[in-house]
């Protein structure tokens, strides 16, 4: 099967988990952002909890294509900073405001031509900004396991275990 | 309790985790942002093809596919029309404070002017893919796939991006009072 069916049919898949489980929600997404409804911060630690176990199972018997990204301190720390702003501001994340407007929702459709503005912005900064924020302190595509000098494995049914566990019976709902 | 979604957490977070692991095993993680770049570089090079070719950013992603879509971009495809129909087919079932264009949330906060919602709304995502790319990822590439495979640039992503949108979700409604979340 080819390369582009396969990524269609996960997409699909992708797509309709986040629909269905409430992810494209602007009431879900702030209610875990305002630590009042932990449901989308809950699914999330659950897929890492699930996935971490997943791709270290799989590593063991040399069948995961990793795709670890390089640690650029700045640049991360910066870029996460403005998604952090861009993600409350809007109540998506770029797979969402697709999903969100897949379902018809005008404000997810705004925050698609949104990103797509942000990407093109971002493709004529990148040289200005490419030497201070990504080639400096970047200590490249490194893992919490060659940091610590662990197996993967280990570390990933640790990382397993404590995600399931606050997501099953730490993370609680607070309305007041 | 009601109002929730359709497919519980659990659910939906075991299902997502088992995706990460097929994408893994079958070719590579989940990622999502960079297409918005390949889908800039593509539109680009068909309007302007000697600008979107002298961009050093858009030529990197455009060039790798010759300026057409890959795997990545067909997923991100995959995810509309799988929003799309499971809408379609169980949108009834969506708990009405999640259906439609404006979140009763941000109504009682910020009032019903369509265009002020949309307006925060293009402005985060200016914000959400100009933010992704400095950073290399997005919440499905560095939060999901990144920490799930115990990579230390993607911790760093997740522990940033949760602390910033906190604060900036509590500063949005801080005179928010009431039941409603």
């Amino acid at each position: 099967m080819s390369l582009l069916i396969i990524g269609f049919l996960i997409g699909c898949v992708f797509g309709a988990i986040l629909f269905l489980g409430g992810a494209s929600s602007y009431r879900k997404i702030l209610g875990t952002l305002l630590l009042k409804d932990m449901t989308i911060i809950k699914l999330m630690m659950t897929a890492i909890g699930v996935g971490s176990l997943g791709v270290y199972l799989l590593d063991l018997g040399q069948l995961a294509n990793f795709s670890i990204k390089p640690a650029y301190v700045w640049g991360i720390a910066a870029g996460g900073a403005i998604f952090g702003v861009g993600w409350a501001v809007s109540g998506y994340c770029p797979g969402t405001c697709v999903v969100g407007a897949s379902e018809g929702k005008l404000d997810a459709v705004a925050t698609l031509m949104g990103a797509l503005v942000g990407g093109l912005l971002f493709a004529w900064a990148f040289p200005s900004l490419e030497g201070l924020l990504i080639q400096n302190a970047n200590f490249g595509a490194i893992t919490l396991g060659e940091v610590l000098g662990i197996d993967g494995i280990y570390l990933a049914i640790g990382m397993s275990a404590a995600m399931l566990y606050t997501a099953f019976f730490v993370l609680k709902d607070r309305y007041n | 309790m009601i109002d929730e979604p359709i497919i519980s957490w659990k659910v939906a977070g075991i299902a997502l985790g088992l995706l990460l692991t097929l994408a893994t095993f079958l070719v590579s993680p989940l990622g999502v942002s960079t297409q918005f770049v390949v889908t800039d570089a593509i539109v680009l090079h068909e309007l302007l093809p000697a600008v979107a070719e002298s961009n050093t950013y858009l030529s990197q992603y455009g060039e790798k596919s010759d300026w057409g879509v890959g795997y990545g971009w067909m997923l991100v495809l995959g995810m509309l029309v799988g929003g799309f129909v499971t809408a379609k087919l169980f949108g009834h079932r969506q708990p009405k404070a999640d259906q439609g264009s404006m979140p009763p949330l941000w109504s009682e906060q910020f009032g019903p002017s369509k265009l002020k919602r949309h307006s925060a709304a293009f402005f985060g995502g200016i914000l959400l893919l100009f933010g992704a790319r400095l950073a290399g990822g997005c919440t499905s590439g560095h939060m999901i796939s990144g920490i799930s495979q115990l990579a230390m640039g993607s911790f760093l992503f997740g522990i940033t991006t949760f602390a910033v949108a906190i604060l900036t979700a509590k500063f949005l409604y801080r005179t928010q009072q009431g039941s409603t979340t």
